[in-house]
């Protein structure tokens, strides 16, 4: 289920010879295709990420080759839906995020002071589901379909009707698989930085980059679930017929809007935060300073991520949710430019009489404050509904997103690129080409997107594929135009220095910047190990005062080095490679491909990722170094991990049951709930389904007291009693079907179908686990060392009853 | 309410007892059985709504506290529990609003 992150071997090395030979070769492939090193891995995503990150560039500049003059006929109207639509897609799933999962995979455990993630064959899995799910994306290209919808997805632009080929199945099934990339990635790190930091390192000492990290991998694990609901209800309508987004059904379109942007205003955060923690690192150390106010830059980021929850509505003001919708989120919306403004405070304050080295790292920093500020004023702007009302759907829209997206978050980013580019590689890259660089950039982005906001103005709307000349649009839609070819041009310069970097760079030593924070402290690149002994840390910047102690009045002492889980550089133990990673997320991404080709190919993408999946669980089962897995909270990695999930879980429930609150008596044609729900039935079976949670804690109380048979009974017994429950569901469904109730039949069939039909598949998922470990108890593989793996399997099962609870109570019960 | 083993290094304290969990369980299906018993009450009609999200939160309450150890467990684990709910209970709400509100306040 889960795996310790200082068992199994130490890979081989896994770097060919230039001259070597074939075989040599495949190994060299064949370590990085089963790594788990989050170091490989955060080379793996910054690699796929610059790669789909150019694909996003060349459709930008197809977009602004067709706009650049009136009446072109570059692209056709249906070739550029399709660009500006996977242009937005693939920026922000496929490279804006990738890159920032690059940087936490790279650095969170070496700030950290941690040899790797908690669950590195998790890491791995990430990894190649997203992978899996950017194909799939891009493979619409090669099926002549791609998404043509924008990048939001608004219903029902996006039913069968309006969309009828398969493009939209491929944008919706591949963010589902981009989702649930991202969702295990947040688990595995909020459980790495919650409880793998060094001793000595508290929270408030952790560097504001890992702080960020953390703040982000909360927005996904809680913003993802809306949108997986959002897209499941798409995905059904579109597949099985459902009435989701059918507004003769008496669906309601703006149902999609809120899934979509309570989701999507956090991801907005999900891409900036990050860029925000790279700059809060390199600015103290091209300063010479501490980060002024270091404290409420991480409050800061706090709040920001939190206020995000609370003013996805700003997107829908020209949707007519009224006036007492629209000042609420008019004022959560200013609201939130607070923490952000102090930030850029705290960075200004930072730089302020400092000792100031001109790096080109420096250079990007700086510019995403300026670029940023630019971008967040016009944020502020469409904060107040009337403006708002002027601006929605024009270019001023654009230029906006664009200064927040490149000026904030890709400025970041190449900050952070060309700070620790040095630690990565080992190879320092060319200042004078990072400069120009930066410049090219700088001047090239401002001439391609600040137009835009007066294009706006004068009302040029957005995602419109020509225009006629005449209407003032002409010249500044060219400036925009020789603009984007500006962005191209300097990162192809970017591309040319880390080439030269790597071909011929300067050797980087381990700290080439006189860096603050603990990844500075080992080689660069680190070894496979991060540290030959781990850190102790004694305060915020902690290698800083370690290289300086008499700078600070109360410094204290060196410190001294702890061992590395008992023992030395010698007895450090690494987490072995993996196959299984690649062969479930292979699995995983036939199942979810095949939805578009034959259900044949489902079941046997099905069948490959749950033997994958098998494997993957029992892998290290029997290894004793797996079995105590507490970290730095003393709190096993694994119940960590399960509760974090939960949380993930309760905004998925949340959000169905949400929507079919907000659907109750909606429906235009019956059966009604009145008229079909048996519930003396359904009250045995909630009874049922409480009673089995009383069987999992007497397994657990009997798995940790070495007692075999009641461990076997009780085991037995929960998963029995879940099989009895879902037999009281197929028996509900079936008859609901016979007196005339389906998931096609009205819009009460869906949502109850649908809601109620994903909790029986967490109940089946529970029942297939159970059995596993009573499989595993029968051949005499589960032992009191193993309570962890049957509470955290119990836990999950409490956790579908509790969500059964609820359901029976506003579903059935309330009338 | 009897418990075995001491403290834990992550906060935890022993889990519940075999009596305590039997105990819990007895409770939920006394509440279960009232939940299904007061819809055919009809003086109860004017308070039913509120009577079962009160019965039901019960329940809710005592699986998390007991059969999920939230009572035992380091505060850690509650917060990354209660976080998420609060945040899922306040967005399902404010959705369920705005689905009707454009019939109370009007477009």
């Amino acid at each position: 289920m889960s795996d310790a992150p200082y068992a199994g071997a130490p890979p081989a090395p896994a770097i060919a010879h230039p001259h070597g030979g074939l075989a040599a070769r495949a190994a060299a492939v064949g370590s990085w295709l089963t790594t788990v090193d989050h170091k490989r891995i955060g080379i793996l995503y910054g690699v796929s990420g610059f790669a789909f990150f150019l694909l996003g560039g060349a459709e930008a500049l197809l977009i602004r080759l067709q706009l650049a003059r009136p009446g072109s006929a570059v692209v056709d109207a249906g070739t550029f839906n399709a660009l500006f639509t996977m242009h937005g897609t693939t920026m922000v799933f496929l490279a804006v995020m990738p890159f920032s999962a690059a940087f936490f995979n790279y650095l969170v455990p070496l700030m950290i002071g941690a040899r790797d993630v908690a669950f590195p064959r998790l890491n791995a899995l990430s990894f190649w589901i997203f992978l899996a799910g950017g194909l799939l994306l891009n493979a619409s290209f090669l099926a002549g379909a791609p998404p043509d919808a924008g990048w939001f997805g608004y219903a029902n632009l996006t039913s069968r009707r309006f969309s009828p080929g398969p493009s939209i199945d491929f944008w919706a099934l591949s963010l589902q698989v981009l989702g649930a990339s991202s969702l295990i990635a947040a688990v595995n790190f909020i459980v790495t930085i919650l409880n793998l930091r060094a001793p000595g390192m508290t929270l408030m000492r952790m560097p504001v980059f890992v702080w960020m990290t953390l703040v982000v991998q909360f927005l996904i694990l809680l913003a993802f679930p809306p949108i997986t609901v959002g897209l499941i209800f798409l995905t059904f309508d579109r597949f099985f017929g459902t009435h989701f987004y059918d507004v003769a059904a008496g669906g309601d379109l703006h149902l999609w809007q809120h899934l979509f942007w309570i989701f999507g205003h956090p991801e907005v955060y999900i891409l900036i935060l990050p860029a925000f923690g790279i700059v809060s690192e390199v600015l103290p150390v091209f300063a010479g300073k501490p980060l002024f106010g270091a404290p409420v830059v991480i409050y800061s980021g706090i709040l920001i991520g939190f206020f995000g929850f609370g003013v996805w509505s700003h997107h829908m003001f020209a949707a007519g949710m009224g006036p007492v919708a629209d000042a609420a989120f008019s004022i959560g919306t200013m609201l939130i430019a607070i923490p952000t403004g102090v930030k850029i405070f705290n960075w200004l304050a930072t730089l302020w009489g400092g000792a100031i080295r001109a790096t080109t790292a420096l250079h990007f920093a700086a510019g995403l404050i300026a670029m940023f500020t630019i971008g967040g004023l016009s944020g502020v702007m469409h904060a107040s509904p009337p403006v708002d009302l002027q601006q929605t759907d024009s270019y001023f829209v654009v230029a906006h997103l664009h200064y927040v997206l490149i000026g904030g978050s890709l400025f970041g980013l190449f900050a952070g690129a060309y700070y620790w580019w040095p630690k990565i590689t080992g190879r320092l890259l060319d200042e004078r080409r990072g400069r120009w660089n930066f410049w090219v950039l700088f001047v090239a982005f401002n001439l391609a997107f600040f137009p835009q906001h007066y294009l706006g103005a004068i009302g040029m709307p957005r995602r419109i594929y020509t225009y006629r000349a005449g209407a003032g649009w002409e010249f500044w839609n060219l400036m925009s135009t020789v603009g984007a070819f500006g962005i191209a041009a300097g990162v192809v310069l970017f591309a040319a220095n880390a080439v030269g970097s790597l071909r011929r760079g300067a050797r980087a030593p381990a700290d080439p910047w006189d860096g603050r924070t603990l990844e500075w402290r080992t080689s660069s690149p680190p070894p496979p190990h991060n540290f030959d002994e781990v850190p102790v840390v004694h305060g915020r910047d902690s290698f800083w005062r370690e290289k300086y102690p008499g700078r600070r009045a109360a410094a204290p002492p060196r410190p001294a080095a702890a061992p590395a889980h008992g023992g030395g550089h010698e007895q450090v133990h690494l987490p072995a490679p993996s196959v299984w990673p690649i062969a479930l997320a292979l699995g995983l991404g036939v199942a979810v491909a095949g939805a578009l080709v034959h259900v044949a190919v489902v079941v046997l993408g099905a069948l490959l990722a749950l033997a994958a999946a098998f494997r993957f669980a029992l892998e290290h089962h029997d290894d004793p170094a797996h079995v105590d897995q507490r970290g730095s909270l003393g709190i096993d990695h694994r119940k960590v991990a399960i509760w974090t999930f939960i949380g993930s879980e309760c905004l998925f429930f949340g959000t169905l049951i949400a929507s079919y609150m907000a659907y109750r008596g909606r429906s235009v044609v019956g059966p009604y709930p009145a008229e079909i729900l048996n519930i003396p039935l359904t009250t045995l079976s909630t009874f049922d389904l409480l009673m089995s949670s009383l069987l999992m804690v007497l397994a657990l109380a009997a798995v940790q007291r070495g007692d075999h048979a009641q461990t076997r009974l009780w085991l037995a017994g929960t998963a029995l009693f879940g099989l009895v429950f879902l037999g009281f569901q197929a028996y509900e469904f079936t008859h609901f079907v016979a007196e005339g109730l389906t998931l096609q039949q009205n819009l009460f069939g869906s949502t109850f179908f649908v809601l109620t039909g994903f909790h029986g598949a967490h109940v089946a998922l529970g029942v297939i686990w159970l059995l596993s470990l009573l499989v595993l108890e029968l051949r005499g593989r589960l032992g009191p060392r193993d309570a962890m793996k049957v509470e955290v399997a119990g836990l999950y099962w409490h956790f579908v009853d509790i969500v059964w609870i609820v359901i029976f109570t506003l579903v059935y019960l309330v009338p | 309410m009897s418990v075995h083993g001491a403290h834990g290094p992550g906060g935890e304290r022993g889990h519940a007892s075999v009596r305590t969990y039997i105990t819990v369980a007895v409770i939920l299906a006394i509440v279960t059985a009232l939940e299904f018993g007061v819809i055919y009450i009809r003086q109860l009609t004017p308070i039913l709504v509120p009577l079962l999200l009160v019965m039901s939160a019960a329940k809710f309450a005592l699986v998390a506290l007991f059969f999920m150890h939230l009572r035992y467990d380091a505060r850690t684990l509650s917060t990354l529990f209660v976080g998420p709910l609060v945040i899922a209970a306040a967005l399902g709400i404010s959705l369920i609003t705005m689905a009707g509100a454009f019939l109370v306040f009007g477009r």
